[in-house]
Formats: structure tokens, C-alpha cells, sequence
């Protein structure tokens, strides 16, 4: 009897559990905290923080019960991650629930988007500096892009152990754009140009809205193939929507299943942030380059809007360049947020939607073009 | 680690190549999408542009014979004799501006500077009241 009371007590969490397991529930706990009381993003922090909890949780290996043993339930869940499955189908909801109407209008603010996206080229330089592998410096980068999906997508690809780091590092600092966004714009901008006031767009006919996605797939796709399921399925979320006849489907797609593949890649990702694979030195080293990647890109986007006023005729405000950075419609909030700060009745966000918008394609473009040189 | 790391694994040309292919798909994306609306609205007005080309090869058609006759090969009695056969399609005097677009559709080379030259020369001749009417005399001098 004593022995048995032994063995389960040698089983239980308790006698398994060392110093890094508590370190990574703590982190659990406070990604759950940050959803629910500050509102930092909670569709995402909240399953990846109940995820670091399920994770983290010490358990004896062979049972078939921890993420990365082959016949456990977690690791069933977590395919959909390994394999490229999950970020598609978020992308195809994102794009039945996304207005593309203020980029049609003035496309040429597409290119702030194009010009934040430096932040994932200059974060892989940054990661190959620091001695990371070219394949790893890849899937760190595509961190500055500042889209979660892109970022789980091409680490599953390029380097499937980092998932856990750098999808943390991604989700975290998306929810963390309104804290790092406003120095670095203010910094770079003068007061006169944060009063810059923009025309109202044009009206976007409901046709353009249809063509927009089957030219842009096409192009996007032709020029980097390997953006394909992204992009491709981005669009094709949009053509749901803008359609109008397939309406059911893009509500489908905008609501339960973007919703249920947001469940379980968050909560796997989070169980994937195992502590012998999250605390280690190499994601110290992700983390310090997430956080510099969105920096850099907040900084390309405001600088090239200022460059684009020097050839234009009506200015734009160079804030709206900080909304390239493609946390959709985070980014775009906090532009509307710092603009209103210095002129109440300037209304910036459906401007900034036009090269936040843009920041999702550029970032999946941006993915394909690493997947693709990696490959060879 | 550092720079060398970079240049051993071709960081630099990645990353610019990376950031060129980006620019260059969403610019030309951008260029795609500026001209979208203006090719719509050229689709959708196509009726009247037909409608506009086909007017104007009909009314080309019911002016009449075009001459064209090469400048060089153009004598002042020619152009004379050409000048004549118009002026007696119009009234009598007849106003100049009148010539000028009868010698314009009928495919007449420089109508401003030839009837210039004809009133120089006294085959058209101005009646002091606004109107010009044509010299007989000279050309059955000629």
C-alpha cells in the first residue's frame, strides 16, 4: 500500500515539477492576465497563455500525453501547426472580414506597407549576426512583419523548434504595439507633421472590390509563388466576401472557422512553449530581435512616408506609414490614437487601414520570398 | 558571428533582393489598382466612344472627294484652279472662314498660308464689308 501511495506520488506534478516549469507557468498566467484584464489582444493571449499552461504542465514521458509525443492528443491538435494547415485558414478568415476599400482607393499608399516590411530583412540580418542559422534568421525575421500566422506558417517550415519562441515573441508583441509604436512615432515626426490633414478617399465601386482580389492573387502569386497559401487563400477569403453570392460562406469563414483554427493554434502553440525548449539562451536572443524587428519596421514606414512627401503634391501625415506595420487594426489604432493626441478632429484610421492592409500582403510576399531562397 | 556571418551566408543579397521583390510586388499591385477604376469607366462608356468613331468616319465619308495633292508637286495654277472650284460651291461674297473649313475637310495642304498667298496674289479679294469674293479676271488671264 505504501508503495503504491509512492508511485503515484513519484507521478504526480509535484514530485516532476522543477524551477522552469514554475517560471513558465508564471509566464502562462501573465499572458492570461494581460487578455483578460488589460485587454491586450484576448482572442490570442488567452488560449496561447492557457497553452503554456497545458504545456507546461510536468507529466511522465511515454504516457502519450505531453505535445511533442507522437500518439498524444495535443500532438494531433498541434499538426495543424507542423504542417501549414492553421495560419491559411486564419488568412482566408481575415480576408472575409477585411475591407480592402481604403487601399483601393489610394493605392499608393500600399507602399508604406512594402516599406515597413524592411523590419523582417533587417531582423534576419540581425538574427544571422547573432550566429543563428540562415533558415532559423529567416523564420525570426518574418517576426517583424508583425503578422502571427505568417510567423507560424514559415517556422513550421524553415525551423518547426522555434515555433514556441518566436510565435510567443510575435503574438506578444502584437499585443504590445501600443506600447512600442507611439515613442518611436513621435520621435521621428514633428508636431507639424502630425497635424498633416488628408482628403477624404474616393468611393470604391462594389466591381473593383470584386476584381481587386483575383488581380491581386494573381500578381502576388506570379511574383512569389511561395506566398501561395497565404495570399491565396487571403484572397480568396475576400472574394467570399466581396462577392455578395457567397455570403454564407464568408460568414463561415469570418466567424467559425477563424474562430476554432484561432483555438487550437493558440493553445497548441502555447503547449508547444515547453520550458526545456522556451528558456533557453536562443530565445533570449528571438525575444531581443522581435521586439528591435518591430521597431525597425514602426521606423521604415514613418521614414518612407516622409521621403514619399517630398514628391508629393497633397502630403500625407507620415504617421500613418507607423500602420504598414501589419497588426491589423492595432497598428492603424494606435496612428488614429497619437494623431487625435495633437488634433482631436483629425481622423487617421481609415487612412492607416490602407497600409495596414497592405502590410498583411507584403508580409506574406515577404514569407514567400525566404521560404523560397531557403529552399535552394 | 557578426558581419562575417552575414556575408558567409549571403544575408546581404537576400535581404536586398528580398526587400527589392516586396517593393516591386506591391508597387506594381498599387499601379494595377490605380488604372482599375479608370479601365471600368472606359468599359463602361464603350457604347458612346463606338458611337463617337463611328460618327466620325460617316461624316469623313459625306464631305465629298478628299484631294490630296502632294505640296511639291502643287503649281500656283493648280492651287488656283482647285481654290476656284470651292469658292464656287460657296455664296457670293463669301465669308473667308467658311473657305478655309471647305479647303480643311477637303483635304487641302496649308489652307491658311495658300489662300493667304491667293489674296496676296488678288485671286481673292476682300468687298470691304467683312466678305471676299473671287477675282475672275486673273485667272482667265492665266
Amino acid at each position: 500500500m505504501q508503495d503504491l501511495l509512492m508511485q503515484f506520488i513519484s507521478n504526480t506534478g509535484f514530485a516532476l515539477a522543477d524551477y522552469r516549469h514554475l517560471i513558465m507557468i508564471g509566464i502562462g498566467m501573465l499572458f492570461i492576465y494581460l487578455g483578460i484584464a488589460k485587454h491586450y489582444e484576448p482572442l490570442l493571449l488567452v488560449p496561447i497563455g492557457f497553452g503554456i499552461l497545458l504545456g507546461n504542465i510536468p507529466v511522465f514521458k511515454g504516457l502519450g500525453l505531453g505535445i511533442y509525443e507522437s500518439n498524444s492528443v495535443l500532438h494531433y491538435l498541434y499538426f495543424g501547426v507542423t504542417s501549414g494547415i492553421y495560419p491559411p485558414l486564419i488568412f482566408m478568415g481575415i480576408g472575409a472580414m477585411t475591407d480592402f476599400s481604403t487601399m483601393l482607393a489610394r493605392p499608393m499608399l500600399m507602399l508604406l506597407g512594402a516599406a515597413a516590411q524592411m523590419g523582417i530583412f533587417l531582423t534576419f540580418l540581425g538574427a544571422l549576426a547573432l550566429g543563428f542559422a540562415p533558415n532559423e534568421a529567416a523564420s525570426i525575421g518574418i517576426i517583424g512583419g508583425a503578422d502571427g500566422p505568417t510567423a507560424i506558417f514559415l517556422t513550421a517550415k524553415l525551423a518547426p523548434k522555434l515555433i514556441g519562441p518566436i510565435a510567443v515573441a510575435a503574438y506578444s508583441y502584437m499585443a504590445l504595439v501600443p506600447v512600442i509604436q507611439p515613442p518611436i512615432m513621435k520621435l521621428l515626426t514633428t508636431r507639424k507633421e502630425r497635424l498633416i490633414k488628408m482628403e477624404e478617399p474616393r468611393t470604391v465601386s462594389k466591381r473593383e472590390k470584386i476584381i481587386f482580389p483575383i488581380i491581386g492573387f494573381l500578381l502576388c502569386c506570379f511574383l512569389a509563388p511561395a506566398a501561395l497559401p497565404l495570399l491565396g487563400m487571403l484572397f480568396f477569403g475576400n472574394l467570399l466576401k466581396e462577392c455578395v453570392v457567397t455570403e454564407r460562406l464568408a460568414v463561415t469563414a469570418r466567424n467559425s472557422v477563424i474562430d476554432t483554427v484561432t483555438i487550437l493554434l493558440g493553445a497548441t502553440v502555447g503547449a508547444s512553449t515547453q520550458a526545456d525548449v522556451f528558456l533557453t539562451p536562443q530565445s533570449v536572443g528571438i525575444f531581443i530581435l522581435g521586439a528591435l524587428s518591430f521597431g525597425v519596421a514602426t521606423a521604415s514606414g514613418l521614414i518612407f512616408a516622409k521621403i514619399m512627401n517630398l514628391f508629393l503634391r497633397d502630403k500625407i501625415n507620415p504617421l500613418i506609414g507607423a500602420a504598414g506595420v501589419s497588426a491589423v487594426p492595432d497598428s492603424a489604432r494606435v496612428v488614429q490614437v497619437v494623431g487625435q493626441a495633437e488634433d482631436p478632429t483629425n481622423f487617421l484610421l481609415m487612412h492607416a487601414m490602407a497600409p495596414n492592409i497592405s502590410g498583411v500582403i507584403g508580409s506574406a510576399i515577404g514569407a514567400g520570398v525566404l521560404w523560397s531562397f531557403m529552399m535552394n | 558571428m557578426g558581419l562575417e556571418a552575414i556575408a558567409e551566408h549571403n544575408g546581404w543579397s537576400i535581404a536586398l533582393l528580398g526587400i527589392c521583390i516586396v517593393f516591386t510586388g506591391l508597387a506594381v499591385l498599387s499601379f494595377s489598382i490605380s488604372r482599375l477604376h479608370k479601365l471600368l469607366n472606359l468599359w463602361d462608356n464603350r457604347h458612346g466612344a463606338i458611337r463617337r468613331i463611328r460618327k466620325g468616319f460617316v461624316s469623313s465619308r459625306n464631305q465629298g472627294p478628299r484631294i490630296m495633292v502632294e505640296r511639291s508637286a502643287e503649281s500656283l495654277e493648280e492651287t488656283v484652279r482647285q481654290y476656284h472650284m470651292l469658292v464656287g460651291t460657296l455664296t457670293d461674297p463669301f465669308a473667308l472662314p467658311d473657305l478655309l473649313n471647305l479647303a480643311k475637310k477637303r483635304g487641302l495642304y496649308h489652307p491658311y498660308s495658300t489662300v493667304n498667298d491667293l489674296i496676296k496674289r488678288g485671286y481673292i479679294q476682300p468687298d470691304q464689308k467683312g466678305f471676299f469674293y473671287w477675282k475672275q479676271q486673273t485667272l482667265t488671264k492665266k
